[in-house]
């Protein structure tokens, strides 16, 4: 009984970090996609429309290129390629479709982000983070969230592989 | 008076005492934390709008405008104007699709980046603006804190190796007063005035860190962008501005 009902408790728990992190990447796709010319503001400059996605990923592809981590050639290709990726993540986290192996993609790209922090905080470049839009400048609050969040991809990623195996070795049983 | 009504007034006199020392706490604590705001100079919003087309290269007119706050002592500055601003001058600038805006933001953590901004403010009062920043950047590592050469801070000759005789007695002229290396306004250096300006104008936006580069195109502005930018990368975000309707 006290067994089922931790399995039951641990099952809760996949679920709310799976969900948390399919929002964290639908946050920050979003946060990329989305118009950056939000000034002056208004509600139609939410809204995502073919011509406002290209200057959206030009002007993301100058936050990457910020880092001054990736050739100028590779800046582009991966500026124009993240947001996808983390859009795919973050729809595929919130189906639990996959979950081991989305959650493995998602905790290996957010231990990236991670990585990249750490270096661009250690060699004090002053820029911004551009992980959620561009208004964030990379600081402390950045490493403690990004290392929250890398956490919480291994949890979710450990504890995706320990629902198969018992969930698995249930069908056996039955 | 009898004794209760003695005992109301001298309730009511504590009370208002406490109020004017709270008021009185509130200011001073008020001024404190808002001490650190540089004061605007007294300088007309015309003569600051005078100075800043001074410092402004390209068309006024131009699609895009970018402003750019920097530091004469930050190295990063000194890069992003060697790889990225010059390109920018001899092509977007020069041909009218760019207007490139200098503001002057000296970090206080440099010892000699507002002695380099007094000079540089000083030439574009007589129009030299451009032949005087190039100069600076070039020569940054000959007189910035990080450089080799000793004694540091020695900015004159290079400005002067920028201008003419005559244009530099005049440049020197308006130096008069701001002969100290003080990274704060010096009461009577005249030139103090548009840097003070410029400053408190990024304390507004606000200026994290320099470079600060704000673009706006046709009156919308995006985010600030902190940092080196590539040539290449900036172009990419040019061209795709321009090609919008």
């Amino acid at each position: 009984m006290a067994s089922s009902s931790r399995w039951s408790m641990g099952r809760v728990l996949l679920l709310i970090g799976r969900l948390t992190l399919a929002v964290v990447f639908l946050a920050a796709a979003y946060g990329k996609l989305r118009p950056q010319n939000a000034v002056p503001w208004t509600l139609a400059s939410l809204k995502i429309t073919p011509a406002s996605l290209g200057l959206s990923m030009t002007f993301f592809a100058m936050q990457v290129d910020s880092y001054q981590l990736l050739p100028a050639r590779l800046v582009s290709p991966f500026a124009y390629a993240l947001p996808w990726i983390e859009l795919g993540l973050g729809i595929m986290l919130l189906t639990g479709f996959a979950l081991r192996y989305i959650s493995l993609a998602s905790t290996l790209l957010l231990a990236l982000f991670y990585a990249v922090v750490i270096r661009s905080y250690a060699l004090h470049l002053a820029i911004n983070c551009g992980c959620f839009g561009p208004n964030e400048k990379l600081g402390a609050w950045t490493l403690v969230r990004d290392g929250c969040l890398f956490a919480l991809g291994v949890a979710v990623t450990i504890g995706a592989f320990i629902v198969y195996r018992r969930s698995r070795s249930t069908v056996v049983v039955t | 008076m009898t004794r209760s009504s003695r005992w109301k007034n001298e309730i009511l006199n504590r009370h208002l005492l406490r109020a004017v020392v709270s008021v009185a706490a509130g200011v001073i604590l008020f001024s404190c934390l808002t001490s650190h705001v540089a004061p605007v100079a007294a300088q007309t919003p015309a003569e600051w709008e005078r100075l800043s087309a001074e410092k402004s290269l390209g068309n006024p007119n131009a699609p895009i405008k970018m402003i750019v706050y920097d530091d004469y002592e930050c190295p990063v500055c000194g890069e992003l104007y060697e790889q990225t601003l010059r390109p920018l001058i001899d092509d977007y600038v020069a041909s009218g699709k760019v207007y490139l805006v200098h503001r002057d933001f000296p970090l206080t953590i440099h010892s000699y980046s507002r002695q380099a901004a007094r000079w540089v403010n000083a030439a574009a009062r007589i129009g030299k603006f451009e032949a005087v920043e190039r100069a600076i950047f070039d020569n940054q590592m000959a007189w910035s804190e990080y450089g080799t050469e000793n004694p540091k801070g020695i900015i004159k000759p290079i400005v002067q190796s920028a201008l003419t005789p005559a244009e530099f007695k005049r440049v020197e002229r308006l130096m008069q007063g701001c002969e100290s290396n003080s990274q704060s306004e010096i009461k009577g250096c005249a030139v103090d005035a548009g840097i003070q300006r410029d400053l408190a104008e990024g304390q507004i936006l606000p200026v994290r860190a320099t470079p600060t580069i704000v673009i706006s195109v046709r009156g919308q502005q995006y985010p600030p962008m902190t940092g080196a930018i590539s040539w290449p990368i900036l172009r990419q975000f040019f061209d795709k501005l321009l090609s919008q309707k």
